[in-house]
């Protein structure tokens, strides 16, 4: 009788539980699923409240947080003020202006009619926030000039050397009758093929080191972010740099070997 | 005799020897930078928490230090607990937050760390006086504070904790006087930080009436009891984050783990590039000079010889290109370290890229090794070029 008392008096004057939003990794690690009730508290040892998961939710995909590992919970506004025992307090808030207002004009007259805050337009929050990307950008450029010089220095290297393996070659074309023009536009076509040719299997290549590192990283930090990106800007700049290389290479070094007596390539070669 | 061979032959052909070093020189400098990068931020973050010979540092659970808001409640008797374990010799617990003060004008605002005079491991005196146990109205500014709030020394000021918004009423106020001016030691370049008593800096917080510390900062007597007295902590205070420096550089390394990838797949790129290199030069080398070590076999010079004479030629290329290299990556790793220092927030202690003595010999040894053995296959075309097949395909 008294069980029976006692849930009728849960079922009609005890207040409704309140409902959270748990994002989906969270609700993952810890088998919850939606209608669950589960037990919150603001620190180890402080007092329980108890909330109802009302959704499940995919976070956006966001740089800055991912690789933090943190699991995120959306609670109702006075719900959160409530359990952390600071009501009417936020810690920052959402202002949308009148189109056609500018950010920065409502953001000053908001700093200068109260205290106690501060108000910045979306685009300063922006560039602030990624400033730690920008960092990441500038190293990866640095690099990238390292990595473009060293393939530069091998590039020059190899077009010397395979140029100079067909001296024999160079000089029986100028022996001949053929005209140095002629012999440095022939290796130069040559350097240009075996410079397309790296070129495409270069873009192959880093396609699939970007498709491994993206089914890599997403694995590893459980997130839908695309770490890399082969865009078409890219794909050009490193095909237009390797034809570049390439073919001003294999010029030197054409030049350099047309440049020589077709009689002294003869006997070096011979 | 065989070392003046390798010197001449690589002379022989000047711009492709030093084509071949500039490249070696590059992949070189680039795996010294990917050395120095995948130990030196970890060795870095090591000797700047360690900086103070705090070895364990307490923190609210599920948290790092200064990762959050959140505060150990009750930190004056934890504290005292601490203090009364034989085997700590410090105990410094610490409370940070914003607080303003009036400057010219406008209203600055600077991050606040309360600390214990007896026990801190927060920052080094640079000139002034310290705070003293029990002092009160002492404060103590960063040279960034100095210029922004245009203190000195001897200096009494107004500082205050949060404006109400509509009154713009400080919610505590105290006159402090500046005693001294200190770097501290896990700042940002350029943060305006100040410290003061730890009462003191507690009252400006919103959880003033809970006693709270941001973090408690441990120093054991004896190295070698630290993961003892962490544990012992830790069972002790289980609402509380007890982590050694041990364990925080494991909790950066896994932050920073990008880096440490990054760094091992360009040391890898940068050692096939060195092994294509030398294997490349080499092998056409070779090619052009079947003749002349099918001459050299036949005047009775013994394969291994011949062997020896092309791998030491690969090793004297790599060699050159290695002592060019390490320079050219210490001067690289100065400007690649300019460019990730300035993340925003990161202490201006940390390092990414540290030069010392073991990585410019791994990275030189592991090149030289790459190229040494890039030169087996040439030396083994060499060696097994048939005598006479050879001299008679020369002689057509």
């Amino acid at each position: 009788m008294l069980l029976v008392l006692l849930a009728l008096l849960s079922a009609d004057t005890l207040p409704p539980v309140p409902g959270v939003a748990i994002e989906r990794r969270l609700a993952a690690h810890f088998s919850v699923a939606v209608g669950d009730t589960i037990a919150v508290t603001p620190e180890p040892g402080g007092a329980v409240r108890r909330f109802v998961v009302e959704a499940v939710y995919e976070p956006r995909p966001d740089p800055a947080t991912a690789l933090r590992n943190e699991y995120h919970i959306r609670f109702h506004l006075p719900d959160l003020a409530d359990l952390l025992g600071h009501p009417d307090r936020i810690d920052r808030m959402g202002v949308a202006a009148v189109a056609g207002i500018a950010a920065d004009s409502v953001a000053a007259r908001l700093d200068q009619r109260a205290f106690g805050y501060r108000a910045f337009a979306s685009d300063v929050i922006a560039a602030e926030s990624s400033r730690t990307f920008a960092v990441v950008s500038r190293f990866h450029r640095a690099i990238g000039v390292i990595a473009i010089v060293a393939s530069a220095v091998f590039l020059l290297c190899i077009m010397l050397l395979k140029v100079e393996e067909r001296r024999l070659d160079a000089a029986v074309m100028r022996l001949i009758g053929i005209s140095r023009a002629t012999v440095v536009r022939a290796f130069v076509l040559e350097a240009t093929l075996i410079a397309a040719v790296g070129s495409v299997l270069g873009v192959g290549l880093a396609a699939l080191a970007g498709v491994l590192t993206n089914w890599g990283y997403q694995r590893r930090f459980d997130t839908t972010l695309v770490f890399s990106y082969l865009t078409p800007d890219i794909m050009a700049l490193g095909v237009g740099l390797s034809l570049l290389l390439g073919i001003g290479a294999g010029l030197l070094a054409a030049r350099r070997l047309v440049a020589a007596n077709p009689l002294a390539l003869w006997r070096r070669a011979a | 005799m065989t070392g003046a061979l390798v010197f001449r032959n690589l002379a022989r052909h000047p711009i492709r020897t030093g084509l071949a070093v500039l490249g070696i020189a590059i992949a070189a400098a680039l795996l010294l930078d990917m050395v120095m990068l995948s130990g030196g931020m970890e060795r870095s973050f090591s000797r700047m928490l360690l900086s103070r010979g705090y070895q364990i540092r307490l923190s609210p659970q599920g948290t790092l230090p200064f990762d959050s808001e959140a505060v150990i409640p009750g930190a004056t008797p934890l504290v005292a607990t601490l203090r009364t374990d034989p085997d700590i010799a410090s105990v410094g617990p610490v409370v940070a937050t914003p607080i303003h003060v009036r400057t010219a004008g406008s209203t600055l605002t600077v991050v606040a760390y309360g600390i214990d005079p007896a026990g801190q491991g927060l920052y080094e005196l640079e000139r002034g006086a310290d705070l003293a146990p029990g002092d009160t109205t002492g404060l103590l500014i960063s040279e960034p504070a100095a210029r922004a709030a245009g203190w000195a020394i001897g200096d009494t000021v107004t500082v205050f904790g949060r404006l109400d918004p509509q009154s713009a009423e400080p919610g505590a106020e105290r006159r402090l006087t500046v005693r001294g001016v200190v770097r501290f030691l896990y700042d940002a370049r350029d943060q305006r930080s100040v410290a003061a008593a730890f009462s003191v800096v507690q009252q400006f917080g919103s959880l003033a009436a809970r006693d709270p510390a941001s973090m408690v900062m441990v120093k054991v007597r004896d190295d070698a009891l630290v993961d003892a007295v962490a544990a012992r902590i830790a069972a002790a205070h289980p609402t509380v984050e007890v982590n050694s420096i041990a364990m925080l550089v494991a909790q950066f390394r896994g932050r920073l783990a990008y880096f440490q990838q990054l760094s091992l797949i360009l040391a890898t790129i940068s050692l096939v590039v060195a092994v294509l290199l030398v294997g490349t030069i080499l092998s056409i080398t070779v090619g052009e000079r079947l003749g002349e070590f099918a001459v050299l076999r036949g005047i009775g010079i013994r394969r291994s010889r011949i062997v020896r004479m092309v791998v030491l030629e690969g090793a004297a290329l790599t060699a050159l290109g290695v002592v060019v290299g390490l320079g050219l990556g210490l001067v690289a790793a100065r400007y690649l370290d300019d460019i990730l220092t300035a993340f925003p927030g990161l202490p201006a202690a940390i390092s990414f890229f540290v030069a010392d003595r073991d990585s410019v010999i791994r990275a030189g040894a592991a090149v030289l090794a790459a190229g040494t053995l890039a030169a087996a296959y040439p030396a083994w075309l060499a060696a097994r070029a048939p005598i006479a097949l050879t001299l008679r395909a020369e002689a057509e």
